[in-house]
């Protein structure tokens, strides 16, 4: 086990290096329109203005020694914006309410939904309601976030009155929180609902043909049993594996389409608005964040598979 | 098979009890959510006003805010030593005194200004306000620096320049008495619209213990300023109160606030037009696009009107700097071939036509007939096409630079297959990110582009905002250019320098001057204005507007709620 931290500590620091290497040079290096220190300083600036930006932040040095420090900042909590000049990490910290809100409460809502729509679909193999539930889900995995999002507004927020048009609402008003994230959990959960389920139902339909079920059901053990206890035992494991990536993902703020249509103003809706603003940083440090979620969580989810499945051992 | 149909029975049972719980779930919250939605619609019967805006200010900090969303708000948190009259249309471009006693008073040369602070004044902290404050205030905007510094400060004020380059440890240009309140600025050359430049709330003073050096923005907690209003609750990027000023008493002309505002930002622009159509949130941000969809139904509320400020243009500009726009039929035929009403129906119908380069707002602004194509609205496209042949420049290639966003893209499409339908044979689109379009075509040696779209929102009602900076051959960088055609004639140059100098309250003496200079650009062609924009001024049922400012859109001690 110490072994297996230890190679996945290592794996995990290499990862983020060179995911920091690459997200620098793409934003900062390669910044489309060259000079970050004309842009900051704005479409009026003087030559003279923008040299002393050049040198105040530090772009008049080697690219070297602005990655390291940039990152030195990103890390140590000082990074700022050049735009609007609010520290990135306590900014990024204000909106992580409202992205974990989402994360969470869609996170559940599409894990669960999943669960029982794939494995539904899984027992009418080949029957109506499979079909049903085969084309619902393709219609989920196809409809994007910003319309069924602007839909909901437009249709059930504004015509009938039955959802707010947007907004976060802290969890301290639990009522008014709850309200507010109904809509956004409903449309960003479709999306991985279509997904997951299709995935569970193949999965299960595997399950079934295994060997070690057949030997369940020769120990008498009921239907409930076998289905519980070992075929969505085994047929889980892929959707495990998804879902921690995936809740990554959006408390990373991938969720840039759902925060963005609802105005969930969260690290997806940051980020949404530095890559409008060439908020280089902000974005530099959200793109961290994304990357370590993801990579923390999957070295998570490898311990679950060894606890979920016997037959993995972390050496 | 039998088997498998046993595990099935018995799969279908739990797994519609699974469905079951979270249907049950979703009913639950349903119910949760419908009470809250009761209570929501209670509480807000409250008096504050809402406004929505879509993108927010760059900053709250004056010492860093060139945005229209940071002036709406900063123009009224921080009050300049002059500042503009509460009042409708035209009458709201007018100087008036703020801080100061009076308006400057101006030496004979133009070179040296004279006010003095009204005395007991206090910052919204309760501070004194002190004369040495501005010389604090022009420094840490300066230092930060505010984005309109190099062109409306630097270039002006005695020792400026040397001390925004850390060449000196003050500005040798500005001396201020304390003890009798009197502020003197020397500048380097008369200016005529300095007057306006300090009403900028960039110089809108700032308490200096609230904003100590070194300076630095100071976004989530900007200095104490003097004006009927303050900001409190900064979330960055979400939303802010404006409170009014528990230490403004008012002014002659500027009365103490009442009425308190949230503003929220909102990237959603479609979600915040039917927020206010469902009363829900009181006011939409003049700089916003109502979307189509929703235009209809925001002008049947009564709450909505169409609002020219009158100062703005937007036009294409033509590098005369090379072919084929250093030809001046070249130039004549894009003019002339410009279908106007086209383009405002791309923009929602907010653009009026017109064809002279100062907006229809700005003293000056050209009278009479278009020189070129008679009717702007439809263009001429045969005589267009009469002129292209005549420059023998139809085989040039063109790249027309332009931004991402809409309308402006379509604007640029338009604008493209304009230039080939007169007769262009080789034209491209070049599309730039908004955020660093501007400084794209700024380059004048690296990229120095033939044409592209280009507007301009006036800072001051002065023709010498616009020509001063967009036509005016001595204002042309290597870097950060906005004379983007590469202007540079000599009769247009003297007369910008000539009239350039005139003071803004004077500009009557000198208007006529202003509207032949509007005829002799519009003559030569040196940019294809298609139109002076119009912004939506939209508010909910239950407030009134009373009266909004031509140059920072909406002035809130002209809102009020019943």
């Amino acid at each position: 086990m110490a072994r297996f931290v230890t190679r996945r500590l290592l794996t995990m620091l290499l990862m983020l290096f060179a995911i920091s290497v690459v997200t620098f040079v793409l934003f900062i290096v390669a910044l489309p329109g060259g000079n970050p220190a004309a842009m900051i300083a704005g479409r009026l600036a003087n030559q003279a203005e923008i040299h002393l930006i050049s040198v105040r932040y530090g772009f008049d040095k080697p690219i070297y020694i602005q990655y390291v420090n940039t990152m030195a900042n990103i890390f140590d909590g000082s990074a700022f914006s050049y735009q609007q000049g609010f520290n990135v990490l306590s900014q990024l910290g204000g909106d992580a309410p409202a992205t974990l809100s989402l994360a969470i409460g869609a996170g559940i809502l599409w894990l669960l939904s999943s669960i029982a729509l794939g494995t539904l679909a899984a027992i009418r193999s080949g029957k109506y309601t499979d079909r049903v539930l085969t084309v619902l889900s393709m219609v989920g995995v196809s409809l994007p976030p910003f319309l069924l999002g602007s839909v909901l507004i437009q249709y059930v927020g504004y015509k009938a009155s039955l959802i707010p048009l947007g907004g976060y609402v802290s969890i301290t008003h639990p009522l008014q929180w709850l309200w507010h994230m109904l809509a956004p959990w409903f449309t960003l959960s479709v999306l991985f609902i279509g997904f997951y389920s299709r995935v569970l139902r193949g999965s299960i339909l595997d399950a079934m043909g295994e060997d070690y079920v057949r030997t369940a059901r020769a120990k008498g053990l009921s239907e409930r049993k076998v289905l519980v206890k070992h075929v969505l035992r085994m047929s889980l494991l892929p959707i495990i594996s998804l879902w921690g990536l995936d809740i990554a993902q959006v408390i990373g703020g991938g969720a840039i389409l759902t925060e963005t249509v609802f105005d969930l103003h969260g690290i997806g809706w940051q980020a949404a608005q530095s890559i409008g603003n060439f908020d280089t940083v902000t974005l530099l440090t959200i793109v961290m964040i994304t990357a370590l979620s993801v990579v923390v969580i999957g070295a998570l989810i490898d311990i679950l598979y060894a606890v979920l499945d016997p037959r993995i051992r972390l050496t | 098979m039998e088997e498998d149909a046993t595990v099935r029975n018995h799969l279908k049972r739990s797994t519609w009890s699974v469905l079951l719980a979270v249907v049950g779930v979703a009913a639950i919250a349903a119910a949760i959510a419908a009470n809250a939605a009761a209570k929501a619609k209670a509480r807000a019967a409250a008096s504050t006003i809402t406004l929505l805006s879509g993108p927010g200010p760059q900053s709250l900090d004056p010492g860093l805010d060139y945005t229209t969303q940071g002036s709406e708000i900063n123009w009224e948190v921080y009050t300049g030593l002059t500042t503009y009259k509460h009042a409708n249309g035209m009458a709201s471009t007018e100087l008036q005194p703020g801080l100061a006693t009076a308006l400057p008073k101006i030496s004979a040369n133009g070179k040296t200004y004279t006010v003095t602070l009204r005395k007991g004044l206090k910052y919204s902290n309760g501070a004194p306000v002190k004369a040495s404050d501005f010389l604090y205030t022009v420094e840490r905007s300066l230092s930060i620096p505010w984005g309109g510094s190099a062109t409306f400060m630097t270039p002006y004020v005695v020792g400026a320049q040397a001390y925004a380059t850390h060449k000196a440890k003050t500005i040798s240009g500005i001396q201020a008495n304390n003890r009798t309140g009197k502020i003197v600025i020397h500048l380097t050359q008369a200016y005529g619209p300095f007057a306006n430049v300090l009403a900028f709330p960039a110089f809108g003073l700032v308490d200096p213990k609230t904003a100590p050096k070194p300076f630095k923005v100071q976004a989530s907690n900007p200095p104490a300023g003097a004006g009927p209003y303050m900001v409190t609750n900064i979330s960055i990027g979400k939303s802010f109160n404006i409170v009014p000023n528990p230490n403004w008493h008012g002014l002659p002309g500027i009365p103490k606030a009442t009425v308190p505002f949230t503003e929220q930002i909102n990237a959603n622009v479609n979600a915040n037009a039917l927020s206010v159509l469902k009363n829900s949130n009181q006011v939409f941000d003049w700089a916003d696009t109502i979307p189509p969809a929703d235009l209809a139904a925001a002008k049947a509320t009564g709450h909505y009107k169409l609002v020219n400020l009158g100062g703005s243009v937007y036009y294409f500009f033509l590098n005369a700097s090379r072919p084929p726009f250093n030809n001046e039929l070249a130039r004549q035929a894009v003019v002339a071939g410009l279908n106007q009403s086209g383009f405002s129906r791309l923009g929602s119908g907010t653009l009026a036509p017109g064809c002279f380069f100062l907006p229809p707002g700005i003293p000056g602004h050209g009278t009479g007939p278009c020189p070129i194509a008679k009717n702007p609205a439809t263009g001429d496209l045969a005589l267009a096409k009469k002129l292209l042949k005549q420059s023998g420049q139809a085989n040039t290639p063109i790249t027309v630079y332009g931004e991402e966003r809409s309308p402006r893209l379509q604007w640029e499409q338009a604008y493209v297959q304009e230039l080939q339908q007169i007769g262009f044979k080789h034209v491209q689109l070049k599309e730039v990110a908004d955020a660093n379009y501007f400084t794209t075509i700024g380059e004048s040696k690296k990229v120095n582009p033939q044409t592209g779209f280009a507007d301009w929102n006036e800072d001051f009602p002065n023709p010498i905002d616009f020509y001063g900076v967009l036509l005016n051959g001595k204002a042309i960088q290597a870097t950060n250019n906005e004379n983007f055609g590469q202007t540079n004639d000599p009769y247009l140059n003297k007369q910008i320098a000539k009239l350039g100098v005139v003071p803004t309250t004077k500009l009557n003496t000198v208007a006529g001057q202003w509207r032949a200079l509007e005829r002799y650009v519009a003559k030569h062609a040196y940019a294809a204005v298609f139109g002076y924009q119009s912004f939506p001024f939209f508010t909910s049922k239950n407030v009134t507007v009373k009266f909004t400012n031509d140059i920072y859109g909406w002035d809130l001690l002209g809102i009020q709620a019943h």
